[in-house]
C-alpha cells in the first residue's frame, strides 16, 4: 500500500487524504501508473481550496489502480493493496481506520471506491454528477466519473460532501450554484419513504451480499419505509453501455499520454513511432491496454454507430428508466458488488472483472446519479437527493452501531 | 490539355481574430518566444477543463453570415483522435456532428465572368502546434504557442475548375473575413492555409478521377504553381501512364516546384470522432443571434454604391476605402464628424494610405480615431490650421489618441489671423533679403517663391497661404 | 475481431502486445462483442443520444488572455527540451 504524506498537514483538526487522482502540487500525482511515476501537478483540484476554506488539511495521497478503472485498485504499478490472507482491498478504504482520517475524497471513475467502501463497511457518496468540480481530476471517463466522498460514518461523508459541493467555472460541465446549494447538509429535502429493491441485481450477488440487502431492509422497514421489489432488466444493459462509453472516453483521454512532454519516456526509440510505442508499453498495465483497445475500436467508423451510438442512446433509455421508477419510489436499493471480499486469485483468474462487477455500479455512473454505500449495499436517487440517501443511511448506521 | 477538366474543392484554414485561445485563456497573439504562450491545459497536461471561449462563436457565426451560410442555433464540439508530436492531448477538438454554418455560397468573379461557389460547411476548431526541425541535433523542436488558437474550417463543394478560380475565391475568402474582422487572413504569418482538393477528368465525364489533397502552400502565387504543377502530373499520369494515381495526401514544395507524397502523418488511421463530454452544446438564442447580426458590415461592394451614391464619391476613391475596413470606419467616423466625404476620402486614401507605407503597415492595421480626423479636417477647413500642419497632426494621432484643436493650440500650430503681426514679419523678411527683391523685380519668379517659403517658416506656418500671398504682393510692390 | 485487425489497432493506439497478451485480448473482444450484440434487444430508433447527462448549455467564458506560468514551468518534468522546445525524434514529412 503506496501512500505519500504531506508531513507538513495539521495534526490536530480535520483532515482529509485524496487518492490519486486528484492533483496536488506538493505531492505526486500518479492515477496508480508507471507512465505517472512522480509526476507533480502545477496546479490543484479545486475541490482542496474548498477543503480548506472548511477546515480540512490534506495529509495525503492514497494509492489506486491504473487510471482508476479496476475492481479494487490491484492494478497499481506501485502493487496492490492485499491482506494476510490474500483478500484484496483498497488504499482509500483502509486509510480510513486510522480514527484522525476524517474523509478520503476520491475520483469515482468506474466503481472501484464504491466497492471498496462496500467491502469495508465505510460510508460512501457518489453525489449528483456536476456538483463537485472535476478541474485538477485526471480525466478517464468525464461523462460519468464524479469526485466523491468515503468515511467512517454518515455525519463524517455529510460534512465532507458539505465541504466539496460547489459550482466551479473552470469546470464547463459544473452545475449553479443554486443546484449544487441542494446537496449543503443543511438543505431542505424529502424523507425516503417508499424504496425499490433491484431483484435480479440483487439475485445475481452472493447469499452473503443478500443477507447485506436484507438486513438493510428491514432496518428501513423497522422504520416504517416500505421496501418493494421491482423489475430491474434495464438496468443490467447501462453495464454494457457504460463500458462502451468509458472505454472510448479512457482511450481518447489517456491518448496524451506518449512520452513527449512529460511523464514516462522509454529509453528505447529510434523514431517517434518507437518513442509513443515503447513509452506506452512499457508503461501502461494489461487492464489499461486493453480498455484503450477496446474503446478505440468502438470508436471506429465501422464500429461507431452499433457500439458507441448506441451506448449513447441506452444511456438516455436507462435515465429515463430511473425517472420512472423515481416516480413512484425514492431510491433504488442494490448490491454494490457481487461479493463479500476478492482474492489476488479471482483478479488473476479473471483480469477484467471489473468489467463485470460494473453490472451493480453503471446504472450510477452513466447516469449521474447519486448513490450511497452504506453496510455493503448501494442506494441510487434522483438527482439532488444525496441528502435523503444519506438520510436512509443513517437509519442503517443508528441501528447497527 | 484542353480535353480535361480540373475538379478543385478547398479546405480553408482561417485563425479567428480573438485574444485568447479557444479551451483555455492562453494568449492567442502571433510572433511570442517558443513555449511563451502555453499553460498545462494546452501542452497535455491532465487536469483543466475546456471552457469555450465566446468570442470564437461570435467570429465563427460571423464569417457564416458573411458567407451566405445557414447557421447551426445549437453547435456541439466533437473529439478526433491521431498521434503527432504537434498536438499535445493526441485528440483535437473540432465540430464532426454539428458543425456552426452550412450551406453558403461565395460568388467569384474572373475573366470567364461571375460564379458562384458552393460552401458545404464552416466548422470551429482548435490549431496544431508547430514543427522545428533541428539539424544540427537530427531532431525536431515543438512550439505549442499556436496549440489551440481558435480556427474555422471553411470547406467548400468541389465547384472551382483552374488555378485563376482558386486565388479569386482565397482573394473574395480574404476579403469578406478581413471586412468583418473575423481574421487577419495572413497567409504569410500562417493565419489563412489552404488544402487543395484535386482531381481531373475528361471533359464532359461526371466520373471523378482520383483526388489528392496539397498542403504547405504559404502564397496564392504558390497555391497557383502548385495547382498548375498537380494538374499537369494527374493529366500526364493518366495520358501517358506515367505513374498511378493514389488518393493520398501531398506536401508542396515551393523552391522545388514539385509536391511529394506526404510520410503517414496522421493521415491514414481512423479519427476516432465522438462528441465532447466536457464541453455542453452551445445554444445561440435569438438575442445573441442578434447582437452578432448586429455586427455584420455591408459587404464592400455594397459599401463602395452607397459612398458613390449617397456621398457623392467618385468611383476610384470609393474603391480605394472599401479595400479595408478599417479605411471604411474611419471614414465614416470622420465624415460623420465634419460632413466632408471628399476631403475625408482624400485624407484616408493618401495621407493615412502614406503614413502607413512609411511604416510598413497594412491597411488593416490603420487605428487612428475617425471622429478626431474628421475634427482636424474640419480645423483645415475653417482656415483655423494650415494643411501642412494639420498632417503634423496626423502623425502624432498615428502614436496616440489626441483632441486635434487642443493639441493645435497648446503646440502654437493655430493660423495667426493677426494682419499687424503677418506683416511686421513680411517686413523683417523683406529687409534681410534684398537681394531676392531686388532679383524679383528683375523678373525672377523663383525669388518671389523663397520670400514666400521664409515667410510661412517665421510664421511657423500658422497662416492662410493666400492671405499671406496677397500682403507680401502688396508690400513688395510698395 | 482477429489478429490482423488487431494489430491495426495497436498501431493505431501506440501499444504492442505480446502474443499471451493478443490471445487474451481478443478472447476480451469477443465477450464484450456478444454483450453489445444484446443491446439490439433495446429498440434505441427514436431515442436521442444523451452524451451529457445533466442539461446545461452555452458554458462559455469571455475572451481575456492570462498567462500563469512560465515555459521554464511546464517544462520542469519533460523528458527532453532544447532551448525551451520540447525534443522529439526527427520528423521526415
Amino acid at each position: 500500500m503506496r501512500l505519500y504524506v504531506n508531513e507538513s498537514s495539521k495534526a490536530d483538526g480535520k483532515r482529509v487524504v485524496l487518492d490519486d487522482m486528484l492533483l496536488t502540487t506538493d505531492l505526486p500525482t500518479t492515477a496508480g501508473s508507471k507512465m505517472l511515476e512522480n509526476y507533480v501537478s502545477l496546479f490543484e483540484a479545486d475541490i482542496i481550496s474548498k477543503l480548506r476554506n472548511a477546515g480540512y488539511s490534506v495529509c495525503g495521497k492514497a494509492n489506486i489502480g491504473e487510471f482508476a478503472i479496476d475492481l479494487l485498485g490491484e492494478t497499481s504499478w506501485f502493487g496492490a493493496c492485499v491482506r494476510e490472507d490474500g483478500t484484496l482491498t483498497n488504499a482509500s478504504a483502509e486509510i480510513l481506520a486510522d480514527d484522525s482520517i476524517d474523509a478520503v475524497i476520491c475520483l469515482d471513475v468506474n466503481g472501484a471506491p464504491r466497492r471498496a467502501a462496500a467491502l469495508a463497511n465505510r460510508v460512501f457518496i457518489k453525489p449528483t454528477y456536476g456538483t463537485v468540480s472535476r478541474y485538477g481530476t485526471i480525466p478517464v471517463a468525464c461523462s460519468g466519473e464524479t469526485v466523491s466522498v468515503m468515511a467512517a460514518s454518515t455525519a463524517k461523508c455529510r460534512e465532507a460532501l458539505s465541504a466539496i459541493v460547489g459550482h466551479d467555472d473552470k469546470d464547463g460541465t459544473s452545475l449553479s450554484e443554486a443546484q449544487c446549494a441542494l446537496l449543503k447538509s443543511d438543505a431542505e429535502r424529502k424523507a425516503v419513504k417508499k424504496v425499490a429493491l433491484a431483484s435480479s441485481l440483487t439475485a445475481s450477488a452472493d447469499e452473503e451480499t443478500k443477507a447485506k440487502i436484507n438486513a438493510f431492509r428491514a432496518s428501513l422497514e423497522a422504520q416504517g419505509i416500505t421496501v418493494t421489489e421491482i423489475d430491474d432488466q434495464l438496468l443490467g444493459a447501462a453495464n454494457t453501455a457504460w463500458n462502451v462509453l468509458m472505454a472510448a472516453e479512457l482511450c481518447n483521454n489517456v491518448s496524451r499520454y506518449e512520452g513527449v512532454k512529460f511523464g514516462y519516456r522509454s529509453p528505447n526509440y529510434t523514431n517517434i513511432d518507437e518513442l509513443y510505442t515503447n513509452s506506452r508499453t512499457e508503461a501502461f498495465g494489461d487492464l489499461l491496454k486493453t480498455t484503450i483497445l477496446f474503446g478505440s475500436d468502438v470508436l471506429s467508423t465501422d464500429n461507431y454507430m452499433k457500439m458507441y451510438d448506441k451506448g449513447l442512446r441506452v444511456r438516455r433509455v436507462i435515465s429515463e428508466a430511473f425517472a420512472g421508477i423515481f416516480k413512484e419510489y425514492d431510491a433504488v436499493l442494490m448490491p454494490a458488488c457481487s461479493k463479500c471480499s476478492y482474492s489476488e486469485a479471482d483478479v488473476k483468474a479473471n483480469k477484467y472483472i471489473a468489467y463485470e462487477e460494473n453490472v451493480y455500479t453503471a446504472p450510477a455512473s452513466i447516469t449521474g446519479l447519486p448513490a450511497v454505500v452504506v453496510g455493503g449495499v448501494q442506494l441510487v436517487g434522483a438527482p439532488f437527493s444525496d441528502n435523503s440517501l444519506l438520510d436512509a443511511a443513517e437509519i442503517y448506521e443508528k441501528e447497527h452501531k | 490539355m484542353s480535353k480535361y477538366e480540373t475538379v478543385i474543392g478547398l479546405e480553408v484554414h482561417v485563425e479567428l481574430a480573438t485574444e485568447s485561445k479557444i479551451f483555455c485563456s492562453c494568449s492567442a497573439k502571433f510572433g511570442a518566444e517558443q513555449n511563451d504562450h502555453v499553460c498545462p491545459a494546452c501542452c497535455g497536461m491532465p487536469g483543466m477543463l475546456p471552457v469555450t471561449n465566446k468570442r470564437v462563436v461570435d467570429l465563427g457565426v460571423t464569417a457564416g453570415l458573411m458567407l451566405n451560410c445557414d447557421i447551426n442555433r445549437v453547435t456541439t464540439f466533437d473529439k478526433k483522435s491521431y498521434y503527432y508530436p504537434d498536438l499535445p492531448c493526441s485528440y483535437q477538438t473540432t465540430q464532426w456532428f454539428a458543425p456552426v454554418c452550412v450551406n453558403g455560397t461565395v460568388t467569384i468573379e474572373t475573366s470567364k465572368g461571375k460564379k458562384d461557389i458552393r460552401i458545404k460547411q464552416i466548422h470551429m476548431e482548435e490549431d496544431a502546434g508547430k514543427l522545428v526541425h533541428d539539424d544540427w541535433t537530427d531532431t525536431s523542436l515543438v512550439d505549442f504557442n499556436r496549440t489551440s488558437v481558435p480556427l474555422i474550417e471553411i470547406v467548400s463543394q468541389p465547384d472551382l475548375s483552374s488555378a485563376e478560380e482558386v486565388v479569386a475565391y482565397l482573394e473574395r475568402l480574404r476579403s469578406l473575413l478581413r471586412f468583418a474582422k473575423v481574421s487577419d487572413c495572413r497567409m504569410e504569418q500562417g493565419s489563412m492555409r489552404c488544402d487543395v482538393n484535386l482531381s481531373v477528368r475528361p471533359e464532359g465525364s461526371d466520373i471523378l478521377g482520383v483526388r489528392t489533397e496539397m498542403k504547405n502552400m504559404n502564397s496564392l502565387s504558390a497555391i497557383e504553381r502548385a495547382i498548375e504543377y498537380e494538374t499537369a502530373r494527374h493529366i500526364d499520369a493518366i495520358e501517358r501512364g506515367t505513374e498511378v494515381l493514389v488518393q493520398e495526401t501531398r506536401r508542396w514544395d515551393d523552391i522545388k516546384g514539385k509536391s511529394y507524397a506526404m510520410r503517414n502523418k496522421e493521415t491514414a488511421g481512423d479519427y476516432r470522432y465522438f462528441p465532447d463530454p466536457n464541453v455542453m452544446p452551445i445554444v445561440i438564442d435569438d438575442e445573441w443571434f442578434a447582437k452578432i447580426t448586429s455586427t455584420i458590415p455591408d459587404l464592400p461592394e455594397v459599401k463602395k454604391q452607397k459612398y458613390i451614391e449617397n456621398l457623392g464619391l467618385s468611383e476610384y476613391d470609393a474603391d480605394q476605402l472599401v479595400q479595408s475596413r478599417a479605411f471604411c470606419d474611419c471614414f465614416e467616423a470622420a465624415y460623420a464628424e465634419c460632413g466632408m466625404a471628399k476631403d475625408v476620402a482624400n485624407w484616408v486614401i493618401s495621407d493615412c494610405a502614406n503614413m502607413l507605407n512609411k511604416k510598413q503597415m497594412t491597411a488593416d492595421m490603420l487605428t487612428i480615431d475617425g471622429k478626431a480626423l474628421g475634427q482636424l479636417i474640419k480645423l483645415v477647413a475653417d482656415g483655423k490650421v494650415s494643411r501642412a500642419n494639420a498632417k503634423k497632426i496626423l502623425a502624432v494621432m498615428f502614436n496616440e489618441n489626441i483632441d486635434p484643436a487642443a493639441y493645435a493650440e497648446a503646440n502654437g500650430l493655430i493660423v495667426s489671423n493677426d494682419t499687424g503681426k503677418i506683416k511686421d514679419v513680411i517686413r523683417g523678411v523683406l529687409d534681410a533679403d534684398p537681394k531676392s527683391v531686388a532679383d524679383y523685380k528683375n523678373g525672377k519668379e523663383k525669388a518671389l517663391m523663397a520670400l514666400f517659403g521664409k515667410c510661412m517658416r517665421e510664421l511657423k506656418g500658422n497662416c492662410d497661404p493666400q492671405l499671406l500671398r496677397s500682403y507680401l504682393l502688396e508690400m513688395i510692390n510698395q | 475481431m482477429d489478429r490482423e485487425a488487431l494489430r491495426r489497432l495497436e498501431k493505431l493506439n501506440q501499444l504492442q502486445l505480446n502474443d499471451e497478451q493478443k490471445e487474451d485480448v481478443l478472447a476480451f473482444f469477443a465477450d464484450q462483442y456478444d454483450r453489445i450484440d444484446k443491446l439490439s434487444a433495446i429498440d434505441t430508433e427514436q431515442v436521442e443520444r444523451m452524451v451529457h447527462v445533466m442539461p446545461i448549455f452555452t458554458v462559455v467564458r469571455d475572451d481575456v488572455a492570462v498567462q500563469p506560468f512560465t515555459r521554464d514551468q511546464l517544462q520542469k518534468d519533460a523528458p527532453e527540451t532544447m532551448d525551451g522546445y520540447w525534443q522529439v525524434p526527427r520528423l521526415v514529412e
